[in-house]
């Protein structure tokens, strides 16, 4: 062969191989391949706060003060020229006058004891107010003493049933695969197989890996169809209970 | 099945399955073949028209025909295309002429026809693997298809054993698919447009021998008719 052709055919095929590392580095670098996962984010929702709302103390209505009652204009005594009728009417006037005296006697009596049973209401009920107002300082500051105290007991009590409700549920989800599971003819002894589920929060199951074969790869596989027919799986509305579920591992014996 | 994927490129490379690798190699060797070819061709055409431009202008200056015949005839492997055709031309002329009794006609027949040989010859030669290059800028599109065909094919299969399914499931499958698809346009791109140039750079080549050897044939007749007057 002529060695310029053949010159010519190597400096080609370097010429090629460059192109070739020229673009599959302009593609390596030039393109921003998706490479990181984001990771998800984890939220924690909450029902209710957590501290209960403290009762404002409201000012106790005043006492409204009574008005004083007014007294009434007395009649101008009439004075008409008549001996027997003003000597009468002397008389009268007198007399009228007398009870009037005395009405108008009993009338402040009357006023002075109403006066003094208002204000005796209103003593009292500053005082029960006062007390009342005591009282709530110090259950507060009882409250926030004994604050924490009572979170532990409550969050231990809410703790025990969580753990009672995803007892409840996990039996629940057991009980429905063994329902959907059929077991094959001539199952020998008792195997026990082992899987681990991914569930989401609507209970579908998105993902079962067999953590533990029983050795008995028919079992296996009937409690998997079992395991996919009872998707979705009962799950507890409790958040918190929930959560448990989310890797959820089964052990599933033939009988029990 | 994963959920979370790497998509880099070599991860999807090394990621998919077997026929879908095999289209890959086939299209990459393609490519690099395609490449090489046209690397190849562009050098030698260049050196083509180069010498047939040096030629032609050495023959319309007026030298002498047979001192140019002496010099291609002595130095045939580094003459071009051009002086191949007029070296056999002319050598059938100067044998056919010094055998007594050929006529004008017959003389001038032989040297034609052994200028359309030499020139069916380089022309052989210049068109040489223009055709892989067909091959490739036609064929290699449709394997980068069938790559992806068969790759989305899996991707959808293995979709079929998952309760939920999700894009992210489908989507590392189908990426790995498409890159054969732009594999086999990487190769078919530049072969197609290559071919189309070197076509054309040949058809003109083509076109500027047979003037020359027209041209060179009105030449010999000449001479021919003066000898033998």
């Amino acid at each position: 062969m002529n060695p310029a052709l053949l010159r010519d055919d190597l400096a080609a095929g370097l010429l090629a191989a460059a192109v070739h590392v020229f673009f599959a580095v302009l593609l390596v670098v030039g393109v921003s391949w998706q490479i990181h996962n984001p990771q998800p984010v984890m939220a924690d929702l909450w029902e209710a706060l957590p501290p209960p709302p403290r009762p404002v103390p409201r000012a106790a209505p005043q006492p409204r003060p009574v008005p004083p009652p007014q007294a009434k204009p007395e009649p101008e005594p009439d004075t008409r020229a008549a001996d027997i009728a003003l000597e009468r009417k002397k008389r009268a006037e007198q007399e009228k006058l007398k009870r009037q005296q005395a009405a108008e006697a009993e009338k402040k009596l009357r006023e002075a004891k109403l006066k003094e049973l208002a204000e005796a209401k209103r003593r009292a009920d500053l005082q029960r107010e006062e007390a009342d107002l005591q009282r709530r300082m110090l259950e507060q500051s009882m409250a926030a003493e004994s604050g924490q105290l009572r979170a532990r007991a409550a969050a231990a009590q809410r703790a025990s049933e969580v753990d009672k409700l995803v007892a409840r549920y996990q039996d629940m989800i057991s009980a429905r695969i063994r329902g959907n599971t059929r077991l094959p003819d001539n199952l020998p002894g008792n195997p026990q197989v082992e899987f681990r589920l991914s569930v989401l929060p609507s209970g579908d199951i998105v993902r079962i890996t067999l953590t533990k074969s029983s050795g008995n790869a028919a079992f296996d596989q009937a409690v998997l169809r079992g395991i996919e027919k009872s998707s979705p799986l009962p799950l507890p509305a409790d958040r918190a209970a929930m959560e448990k579920f989310r890797d959820l591992d089964i052990k599933h014996k033939a009988r029990e | 099945m994963e959920i979370s994927q790497n998509l880099s490129l070599m991860h999807l490379i090394l990621q998919a399955s077997i026929p879908v690798k095999i289209v890959m190699g086939l299209l990459l060797l393609a490519s690099f073949m395609s490449w090489w070819h046209i690397f190849i061709k562009m050098f030698s055409l260049k050196r083509a028209a180069q010498n047939t431009d040096s030629f032609e202008k050495e023959f319309w200056a007026g030298a002498e025909v047979n001192m140019l015949y002496q010099r291609v005839s002595q130095n045939r492997e580094a003459a071009g295309e051009l002086e191949r055709i007029f070296e056999a031309g002319y050598s059938e002329f100067l044998k056919l002429r010094r055998q007594a009794g050929t006529s004008v006609n017959v003389t001038m027949d032989g040297a034609r026809r052994a200028m359309r040989a030499a020139f069916q010859r380089e022309m052989d030669g210049l068109e040489a693997h223009l055709s892989f290059l067909a091959t490739v800028g036609s064929v290699s599109p449709y394997v980068g298809l069938f790559g992806t065909v068969w790759g989305i094919m899996l991707a959808f299969q293995n979709l079929a054993s998952v309760a939920q399914a999700t894009l992210a499931q489908v989507a590392p499958g189908i990426a790995e698919a498409l890159i054969a698809t732009a594999m086999g346009l990487f190769a078919a791109i530049p072969a197609v447009v290559a071919y189309n140039r070197y076509t054309s750079d040949v058809d003109r080549l083509s076109t500027r021998m047979e003037t020359f050897m027209e041209e060179f044939s009105n030449i010999l007749q000449r001479q021919a008719a003066k000898s033998a007057a």
